[in-house]
């Protein structure tokens, strides 16, 4: 029988079947779309952020950027916050928890002043929700009382946050925006307001492509376009980074931090949780796919356990973190150089040009065979690892200590996909 | 000049995937909305699903998928006719090339090989009642593994020494590995399924016996094992001979079985593909198929077809056998052609009638009725005129696919544990 695990998670008091999430967004804007959401499998929605500005949209509104014919690296979008009644949007979400009171609602609002924020908090509670969550970073709002130019200013999260948290006792979660150089400022600034949670990551301001028949960007709206917020598998990296730099605030080492950024598969959420977030927030891999995906990312959390040992969620979550550490204090008294299978290698040549190019001119190439053959010149970087293209050809090999360097036990990976 | 395929009788005929090659070929999947490919398969083996685990990174999502639908799919990815079933009913055809459906199959079964994934698993309380499985090819090996999925006790009876039936003595290895083959019966082995070899019902062990011992219902997936040779003059000559046992006896040689020189194939159908690419394998200089009709009218798999010939086996259509010549040993094969004027005399080592099979007396085994062509009387589930007996599989269709045999033995077991819950009070 197909391997089940209990993926459960207490997150800010409530207990969530498993950690996969809804980000607040278009995938989940209306009550049907969350009814098959729930019972595809996610544990819970953040619902798209209602206002009291009621969104006026522009169209085409969607773009995305690929490379060699894989679509949908990165996504653009210039969709705000609901463009349905304030109202309707919390008779949907009263409606969500009455029909499904085990999955997890959290009703995500923005305001633009402070009673806004009090009025959209009161009718959270009203309306049922688990959690509140504060949308501070949409990057594409048409009012700058709102989004992430009010998520970049410390002051404003910290004053909407005491707003919220003065007439509600629900756990507020304050969503960050990518687009500022040192989360930790709003998300700290959020947790002195009241906030109880952090998400992160919002969507990044991009230009995803210029058209040249219009001369503008993408998408195209009556021959202009605006910067707007990217996401998607690109910003993953991104994503990771400012979760892990919050979880090791001293300040922030103990807020529930829900990551977003990228999610596609069981181990891009497996990622984000080992680095100890403690759950996580889909968007734009179900605008590609569809809410079925969460069905591999429960079997495949699922199997990883099952691999591993672990009974429950809480007993990996964090387990990378301490593992990332400051630059000066990497090990650097070692090279591990690169070992080539000649048997593998298919002879195409190009961690030679690779090496040559953008390296150290560390690979000789043998015309005759057509094989690479390392020469004395390698400084163990790995260029070559990382554009063969061939699945084990390349691994590590041979470890070499540098001059006056004491030998160690080391730890390598061994395995590459 | 052409590049003949220059192969090893026991050398896998395709290379399969590594995890990043599987990969692309699952990226290439659009994830339709209703899965056509899905629908196209027999079994329910459910690729839509398990190529989308496997995109999404769950390649033991995807392994069990597919164990959990099709016990054989592993055989079943190296032998399905995926060119007829899930990958003629792709949508990506109208963009360009079908998914790869039965290589990532193939691949999703290797890695669960690689992890030592136990996926299927019976409860540890057994039922009360027993059931009894004769034969322990396709039919036989999905309705014994669906019943030990639910708790039931099941004894599989095999004539030979080996269990597979057409798996293990009837498929050139260079398609299906015998490794494979073994991989997949150990599944149901590792369900408790008892095996007994070397014991043929009707002959070694009775139908009332086994009822005696207490087998409440009995499954008889016995397959087809009467080669058909046409009554001509010299069907009785040495080196004449038909697919079972030429198939039988270069699986048991492992390769090293010498069919001579010259080979003739006679037939249309995969085994007929089957034979031409073994004796090819075994060393045959030259391999030649006669067949009766056109290419067009052959059942064989078009990459069955093209596999056979990118070995150097040349394909001669519409020629019927007319004779066998030669002294004690065959030594001309003579054909007379569709077109009634046309005559062919091939020289030969080996003739191999590659025409169809039938089954054997299967009254015998049980008192069940059969068709004119002595094929088992059974409705869409199984269901026999004798109580308590089902059959499924080519006994019963004749002769068909492994996936169509495993999705009838399958449906069998359905209708086997309605019975025993309800006649027999089993719960």
């Amino acid at each position: 029988m197909a391997v089940k695990k209990d993926l459960s998670i207490n997150y800010l008091g409530v207990n969530c079947e498993n950690p996969f999430f809804l980000s607040s967004s278009p995938v989940g804007g209306c009550y049907d779309m969350v009814k098959k959401a729930y019972e595809a499998g996610w544990g819970g929605v953040f619902f798209k952020t209602v206002g009291i500005f009621v969104a006026d949209e522009c169209s085409p509104r969607f773009d995305q950027t690929n490379k060699e014919g894989l679509p949908w690296l990165g996504f653009k979008n210039m969709e705000q916050i609901s463009d349905k009644p304030t109202e309707k949007n919390f008779e949907f979400m009263y409606r969500l928890k009455r029909d499904y009171p085990d999955k997890v609602l959290v009703a995500t609002i923005m305001g633009s002043s402070d009673d806004e924020w009090k009025q959209l908090a009161k009718m959270c509670d009203q309306a049922g929700a688990d959690l509140i969550e504060g949308n501070f970073s949409c990057p594409q709002m048409t009012s700058h009382a709102m989004g992430s130019d009010v998520g970049s200013t410390p002051e404003l999260v910290k004053q909407y946050c005491k707003a919220v948290t003065s007439v509600t006792k629900t756990p507020f979660i304050a969503k960050m925006t990518p687009n500022v150089t040192n989360m930790i400022l709003p998300a700290r600034a959020a947790i002195e307001g009241g906030a109880a949670g952090i998400s992160a990551i919002n969507t990044i301001k991009s230009i995803t492509n210029i058209d040249f028949e219009n001369m503008t960007a993408m998408p195209v709206v009556d021959g202009k376009s605006s910067i707007s917020g990217y996401s998607g598998a690109a910003v993953r990296p991104v994503a990771l980074r400012f979760a892990a730099q919050m979880l090791q605030d001293e300040i922030l080492k103990n807020v529930p931090i829900s990551g977003i950024g990228g999610i596609e598969t069981w181990k891009d959420a497996l990622e984000f949780l080992v680095l100890g977030c403690r759950n996580v927030q889909v968007t734009t891999a179900i605008m590609q796919y569809g809410y079925r995906i969460v069905e591999d990312m429960i079997s495949g959390v699922s199997h990883f356990m099952d691999e591993r040992g672990y009974d429950k969620v809480d007993d990996f979550i964090g387990k990378a973190l301490g593992n990332i550490i400051p630059a000066e204090e990497l090990n650097r008294d070692y090279k591990v150089l690169p070992n080539f299978d000649h048997k593998k290698c298919i002879g195409c040549g190009r961690c030679y040009i690779s090496c040559y190019d953008a390296a150290h001119q560390a690979i000789d190439w043998d015309e005759k065979k057509r094989r690479p053959n390392l020469n004395d010149e390698c400084v163990g970087c790995h260029l070559c690892l990382n554009v063969c293209p061939v699945q084990g050809c390349i691994t590590s090999g041979e470890i070499k200590w540098k001059e006056g360097r004491k030998p160690a036990e080391i730890a390598l990976k061994h395995n590459f996909e | 000049m052409s590049k003949v395929v220059k192969a090893k009788y026991t050398a896998d005929a395709v290379a399969g995937f590594t995890p990043r090659t599987a990969m692309e070929e699952a990226a290439r999947c659009l994830l339709c909305v209703d899965a056509p490919c899905s629908k196209g398969c027999p079994a329910g083996t459910d690729p839509g699903k398990f190529i989308r685990s496997i995109r999404f990174r769950n390649v033991k999502g995807a392994a069990e998928t597919i164990r959990e639908n099709n016990v054989l799919g592993g055989c079943c990815a190296r032998v399905c006719p995926y060119d007829r079933l899930c990958e003629e009913a792709c949508s990506r055809c109208g963009i360009d090339r079908p998914i790869e459906i039965g290589k990532l199959q193939r691949f999703a079964i290797e890695q669960e090989k690689a992890f030592k994934m136990k996926t299927l698993t019976a409860p540890a309380k057994k039922k009360s009642a027993k059931a009894a499985c004769v034969g322990s090819g396709p039919a036989s090996l999905a309705c014994a593994a669906k019943l030990a999925q639910v708790g039931y006790q099941v004894t599989i009876f095999e004539a030979a020494e080996k269990a597979g039936g057409v798996l293990t003595y009837g498929i050139t290895p260079a398609r299906l590995p015998q490794h494979v083959v073994d991989f997949d019966i150990k599944a149901v082995k590792d369900l408790g399924v008892k095996f007994v070899f070397d014991t043929k019902v009707g002959v070694d062990i009775t139908i009332d016996e086994l009822k005696q011992a207490g087998f409440k219902a009995i499954f008889i997936g016995a397959g087809l094992w009467n080669a058909k040779i046409p009554e001509i003059p010299g069907n009785g000559l040495k080196g004449v001979t038909n697919a079972i046992d030429f198939l039988k006896a270069a699986r048991e040689s492992k390769g090293t079985f010498d069919p001579g020189k010259k080979v003739v194939v006679i037939g249309g159908g995969d085994v007929a593909m089957d034979c031409a690419t073994t004796a090819k394998l075994l060393g045959a200089e030259n391999v030649m198929i006669y067949y009766r009709r056109t290419l067009e009218e052959a059942p064989a798999n078009m990459n069955e077809i093209q596999y056979a010939t990118s070995l150097g086996v040349t394909i001669t259509t519409n020629f019927a056998p007319k004779e066998m010549i030669g002294n004690k040993k065959v030594e001309f094969a003579v054909f007379k052609g569709r077109d009634g004027v046309s005559e062919a005399k091939v020289a030969a080592d080996t003739v191999v009638f590659a025409i169809g099979q039938a089954p054997e007396d299967l009254t015998k085994i049980a008192p069940v009725k059969v068709t004119e062509k002595g094929t088992i009387s059974a409705n869409a589930s199984g269901k026999t005129n004798a109580a308590g007996i089902y059959a499924a599989g080519d006994a019963v269709n004749g002769g068909k696919t492994v996936v169509e045999a495993v999705a009838a033995g399958k449906e069998a077991a359905a209708e086997i544990i309605v019975y025993l819950e309800k006649k027999e009070g089993v719960k």
